[in-house]
């Protein structure tokens, strides 16, 4: 698929990580494999920015919400893996439980008539 | 298929640094989203321009990363590192716990050695080492004027001469001399002790009032106000600390006294006064035929550039101006002592308690090895242990890091326990330490103490604790483990190593024990001193008649005269008699000779100054002092009779030269009494008294009957036939019944006052003692430690002699020998050097030699036993092995 032309939606900071918790429950995934997951799911919708995407695995790695571990692509490169730990997952509940509770709301206002 | 597991593998076992990581995981995101655009028809140029162009600012993202890479792995390493001290301190503390007797031998030795040594440190600290609670104390000394080198006391117009002239040296210089104050008019009469001092003390002294004002000039000039400075002590235990006291009036000794102002806790001088009253200048104080009678304690301070030596130099010239001038009562006084204050107050005690000090060094040496011993018994114990952990793989750091833990947390344990000891010693001693050593009821805990000799025992504990640890580099572990131990050469060293160190502590062991035994030898040679009279159910109080309401003579004698009287039929007193002071009272009056019949008169003012004493008849009966020659006072010896006197030994050889006394008439200055002068005919000898206390030479007296002279104070003095409490209750009562308002103070035996006077010694004696035991102990485990272990090691050779027909006795007597030989040469050793330190202990000694022949007999024959008995039971342990079970196990 062509780069998208439609410019990349605007991501609050938080749902980033709440987006990448959510493509490793699927299984460990390294990091272009997470951007390029998202975009496929979205069509393209959301195009993640490498530039904030690395920073907020990092993060998360260090708040403990997923671990990793190297090992070899399927290009037969070495990459970087990631995996969703325990804390991660119930981390994911919380956010997508904050995200969901979020909408509502949002959506009832732009609603109201 | 292999090819793609190996690398597999080493990707896995890929260990990046953070820089190295993220660079990694960026290069191949953009190899990947290059390759995305490259397969949608890009140049490999353009797409990795694109890809680049995806990330925006390249360098920043990277920085990020990398950054908290860094955070990441700073965090894990920490959680891991605090997870694997968790583990070995729960590890340590299981280990611990299953051998409770060697825990609890390493504990207790080390709380003894901490909690002793950090006691005595605190001790020496507050006593010796704090400065005075004075401004800039170091300008302070105390001043005497002396007879060449023997201190002397001022007499006020001496004291006020000196003062006017020594103002080169001195920026003020002010007198002190205790006083007995007592205090009437609100609740318990009360007798207080005070002291008069000039009004300028409190300046020269630099101290402040906490609550009002000290004294100020004027305040000692005749006709002045009668005021009054209280102690903290005082005013908090009688005045409940309420700032209103000052203003107040206090009824003092019968006279009305306001009350200015309280002093700073522990700044007065005399340090012992719980009050203080200005010192009256007026005519009978400052009657020139009294420079002989000398009773006041100066301090002074010197000015900011002047020494103590220059000083010195001027008092000096004084001195001897004034020996010039004054002859008669100056005439040998022709030198000063300086001292500073400092130095005077714990100058006495400093030698004593250094050699405590020294003493508990000793004990925590031996506490030290004792610990040093203990861990590497252990040591040996565990050498498989170490050797197989080793062998799984346990790094040497951790490996040390386990055996650090353990050590620490038993050092620890027993450095909170010698803390509590401490603590417990500390209190022990402010409550029943003696009181003449200064400022022993507020020594505190002190915090450096405690921490270098915490230091030095968990030192001990941790160097040889890590040895076992240490060994297990050796890489010989195969043949450890197949040898159960390590080779026969480090084995051999490590009990000589073991072997010396309980040789040392044997050492240090004799030497504390002889000095102690020194020590107690000396002290009983100290109570065994002839005192010059029987204590034995001996009972006395004092009681003071206030000037106001006794303001004359017949008014004394009409109560003292009842009061005999009631004394006498109390039942169950053998003997009663009231008199100006007993023996051990630590009252002392003097009083300048006038007139000695048959010796050429002194001139007015001059004269060679006596103790005296104002005593009733049956004094000397109720004290048991011997009577010489001629006789006793009686009741015809009243106030309108012929005035008598009696002499004791000492006077005799002093002041009559050993010519017979008895019947010469003796005149002495300065009224108590009838009249101007006092004297008699000598009627009596009596025995000589040792007054101030045992180690004291006994002193010329003069003693006037009481009717003759009757002071303004008394005690009473009773020798008891049996049960003292009602024969106390009863000569209360019987004062009570004359005279309700006077006081009834210092109730207490003669053996106890007796006693007093021996406190610091038998305090330092206690304490050595104390010592000595707990060294003696810690030694014996000593030995019974290296030899239990010995005997443990060799079980399997005790089996081979047995089996080869060694009998039990053998055996035993075989390891009894090789404990005993451990034990002869560390008493050598101990012997020897307590010897060679025999100075140090020679101070402190009262009629014993350092060298006591007894108390080095009875040391050795006391740890030779201790010796026999810690190796004793191991051989019996040794034994009792069965020669098959040992055969089997090595």
């Amino acid at each position: 698929m062509p780069p998208s032309a439609k410019p990349a939606t605007e991501l609050l900071h938080g749902t980033l990580d709440a987006l990448i918790l959510k493509t490793l429950t699927w299984g460990p995934r390294h990091g272009y494999a997470v951007a390029r997951w998202i975009e496929e799911i979205t069509d393209d919708a959301l195009a993640i920015e490498e530039g904030s995407l690395y920073p907020a695995l990092y993060r998360l790695e260090r708040r403990g919400w997923i671990e990793a571990e190297w090992g070899v692509s399927d290009t037969g490169r070495r990459a970087k893996f990631y995996r969703l730990t325990r804390r991660g997952r119930e981390q994911l509940q919380v956010e997508t439980s904050q995200w969901t509770a979020f909408a509502a709301a949002v959506t009832k206002v732009l609603l109201a008539t | 298929m292999t090819a793609a597991l190996l690398r597999l593998l080493r990707s896995r076992l890929w260990k990046p640094s953070a820089e190295e990581e993220v660079s990694a995981e960026l290069a191949f995101h953009l190899e990947m989203r290059t390759r995305e655009y490259v397969a949608m028809g890009m140049s490999p140029a353009e797409a990795r321009e694109q890809a680049l162009r995806r990330f925006g600012d390249m360098a920043r993202v990277e920085r990020t990363c990398r950054a908290t890479a860094r955070r990441r792995d700073r965090e894990m390493r920490r959680a891991e590192w605090f997870g694997e001290l968790r583990q070995d301190a729960t590890f340590a503390i299981r280990q611990l716990a299953k051998s409770p007797v060697f825990t609890a031998v390493a504990v207790v030795t080390l709380a003894l050695g901490i909690g002793a040594n950090t006691a005595i440190f605190s001790i020496v600290n507050g006593v010796l080492l704090r400065p005075l609670p004075y401004a800039d104390p170091g300008r302070l000394v105390r001043v005497w004027p002396a007879v060449g080198p023997e201190q002397n006391a001022f007499s006020v117009l001496n004291f006020l001469d000196w003062r006017e002239q020594a103002t080169r040296s001195f920026s003020g210089m002010a007198a002190a001399t205790g006083q007995t104050l007592n205090l009437t008019g609100e609740g318990e009469p009360e007798r207080l002790r005070g002291a008069q001092v000039t009004a300028n003390m409190f300046d020269v002294l630099g101290t402040r009032a906490v609550v009002g004002r000290t004294f100020v000039a004027g305040d000692d000039a005749a006709g002045a106000g009668r005021v009054a400075v209280l102690s903290t002590e005082l005013w908090r235990r009688r005045f409940g600390g309420d700032s209103r006291v000052v203003g107040r009036t206090l009824r003092l000794n019968g006279e009305p006294f306001t009350v200015v102002g309280v002093a700073a806790t522990g700044t007065g001088y005399p340090r012992t006064a719980e009050l203080w009253v200005p010192f009256r200048f007026d005519s009978v104080t400052t009657d020139p035929t009294n420079r002989g009678a000398q009773y006041l304690s100066a301090v002074a301070r010197l000015r900011r550039d002047v020494t103590a030596e220059a000083a010195k130099q001027e008092t000096d010239a004084i001195a001897q101006r004034l020996a010039e001038q004054y002859p008669a009562s100056n005439k040998q006084m022709t030198s000063s002592i300086i001292q500073p204050l400092h130095e005077q107050m714990v100058g006495d005690v400093r030698k004593a308690l250094v050699a405590i000090l020294g003493a508990v060094g000793l004990v925590l040496l031996i506490a030290c090895a004792n610990v040093a011993n203990l861990m590497l018994v252990r040591a040996t114990a565990r050498e498989t242990e170490v050797a197989v952990r080793a062998a799984l793989g346990a790094g040497r750091g951790r490996i040390i890091r386990q055996f650090l833990t353990e050590s620490l947390i038993l050092s620890l344990a027993g450095a909170t326990a010698g803390v509590v000891l401490a603590s417990w010693l500390l209190r022990l001693v402010a409550r029943f330490g003696p009181e003449d050593i200064p400022r022993l009821a507020d020594v505190a805990l002190d915090g450096r103490a405690l921490g270098v000799t915490a230091l030095v025992a968990v030192a001990t504990g941790v160097v040889f604790g890590l040895i076992p640890a240490l060994q297990s580099a050796a890489p010989d572990l195969a043949r450890t483990l197949r040898e159960g131990g390590r080779g026969v050469r480090s084995r051999a060293a490590s009990a000589r190593m073991r072997a010396s160190l309980v040789v040392g502590e044997l050492a240090l062991a004799v030497m504390l024990l002889a000095g102690a035994g020194l020590m107690i030898r000396s002290f009983r040679q100290l109570l065994r001193v002839e005192l010059g009279f029987e204590p034995e159910r001996v009972v006395a109080f004092q009681t003071v008649l206030p000037d106001a309401k006794y303001d004359t003579v017949p008014k004394i004698r009409a109560l003292t005269s009842a009061y005999q009287e009631r004394l006498r039929t109390i039942p169950g007193a053998s003997a009663t008699a009231i008199a100006l002071s007993v023996p051990m009272s630590g009252m002392g009056f003097f009083i300048t000779i006038r007139h000695i019949d048959g010796f050429p008169d002194p001139a007015p003012g001059e004269g060679e100054a006596s103790a005296i004493r104002s005593v009733g008849p049956g004094f000397f009966r109720a004290l048991g002092i011997p009577l010489v020659r001629g006789r006793d006072f009686t009741d015809q010896d009243h106030g309108g009779a012929a005035k008598v006197a009696i002499v004791n030994r000492a006077a005799v050889r002093k002041f009559f030269k050993g010519q017979d006394p008895i019947g010469r008439r003796i005149e002495i200055g300065w009224g108590i009494g009838d009249g101007d002068r006092v004297g008699g005919e000598v009627v009596g000898i009596v025995g000589d008294v040792r007054e101030d206390g045992v180690a004291e030479e006994a002193a010329p007296i003069l003693y006037f009957p009481f009717d003759q002279a009757p002071p303004g104070g008394f005690t009473t003095v009773i020798k008891t036939a049996g049960a003292t409490a009602p024969v106390l209750a009863a000569a209360r009562a019987a004062l009570r019944d004359l005279d309700p308002e006077l006081p009834i103070y210092n109730v207490r035996t003669m053996e106890e006052r007796v006693a007093e006077s021996v406190a610091q010694p038998r305090f330092y004696t206690v304490l050595l003692g104390g010592f000595a035991a707990v060294a003696l102990l810690l030694a014996a485990v000593g030995i019974y430690g290296v030899m239990s272990y010995s005997v443990g090691q060799r079980t399997g050779e005790i089996g081979v002699r047995m089996a080869l027909g060694a009998r039990p006795g053998d055996v035993q007597r075989l390891v009894v020998r090789q404990g005993m030989t451990l034990a002869i040469v560390g008493v050598a050793i101990g012997v020897a050097a307590a010897l060679a330190s025999g100075r140090v202990m020679a101070s402190m000694l009262f009629g014993v030699k350092a060298s006591d022949p007894v108390t080095f007999a009875a040391v050795l024959a006391v740890l030779s036993g201790a010796a026999l008995l810690a190796c004793w039971l191991p051989a019996r342990r040794a034994a009792r092995v069965d020669p098959m079970t040992a055969l089997r196990a090595s």
